[in-house]
């Protein structure tokens, strides 16, 4: 299981998962509000 | 047997007693992202007060926005900064000595020019923490998270003196994880701060 406290590279593979999960929250949000 | 050894080839106080599994250095970096984590999770319970809860409204307030392509431009710099920090460490790993040194120096200036953007963008906003409590929660986030840059560029000012100075190796480099640990910790909170204060 991923852990980022663990390590350094968890950490870094834990922010990029953030990241991704980040836009594409956005990006439902965003696309909601345009179109209702 | 064992104990008669230890006090054979050991002078002064015992030991101290290690009964975690995990690393003192590891588990306190543990404790204190957890305890941050509560810290940041009460002011974003304010925010989210503020704006689902009394339905207070977002900005713009009072004709004020806020600069989302500036503050964007200035994510795109910290997760780039977390990127050097990793190769930072990758060389530290490998014995690449030129490779810490610049990732490390990198991610410091990085993580500056972060901070001197927020700083200019506060000083240009139009609006001050007592406004409004949209302004104070405003300030309050991402001040917040600019005091934790802060924190993380102290721990890699270290980190990258003593890389200049010749420290770190393949097998002991707990010096540049540990704070490469805490600095994607503030780049995640970021990226939160960014995507619910600014762009939502």
């Amino acid at each position: 299981m991923l852990n980022p406290l663990r390590s350094e590279q968890e950490a870094f593979r834990f922010l990029l998962y953030v990241f991704v999960v980040a836009a594409v929250v956005v990006g439902i949000v965003l696309a909601v509000r345009a179109l209702t | 047997m064992e104990a008669a050894s230890h006090a054979e080839h050991h002078h002064g106080p015992p030991l101290a007693n290690v009964s975690s599994r995990v690393e003192a250095q590891f588990l306190g970096m543990l404790l204190f992202i957890i305890s941050e984590v509560m810290l940041f999770g009460a002011f974003f319970t304010a925010y989210f007060f503020i704006r689902v809860v009394a339905d207070s409204g977002w900005f713009p307030v009072n004709d004020v926005d806020l600069p989302r392509a500036i503050a964007g431009v200035n994510t795109a710099i910290l997760i780039s900064s977390s990127f050097t920090m990793h190769w930072a460490l990758e060389g530290a790993r490998n014995e690449n000595r030129n490779a810490l040194r610049v990732g490390l120096l990198t991610t410091a200036l990085l993580g500056l020019t972060f901070l001197t953007i927020q700083i200019n963008e506060y000083v240009h906003l139009g609006f001050a923490p007592h406004d409004h409590a949209q302004g104070t929660i405003f300030y309050g986030l991402t001040g917040l998270h600019g005091a934790h840059v802060f924190v993380g560029l102290t721990l890699l000012t270290f980190a990258t003196v003593r890389a200049f100075r010749g420290h770190f190796t393949a097998k002991e480099h707990r010096g540049v994880e540990v704070p490469g640990i805490y600095w994607h910790f503030v780049d995640v909170m970021w990226i939160v701060v960014y995507s619910t204060v600014y762009i939502l």
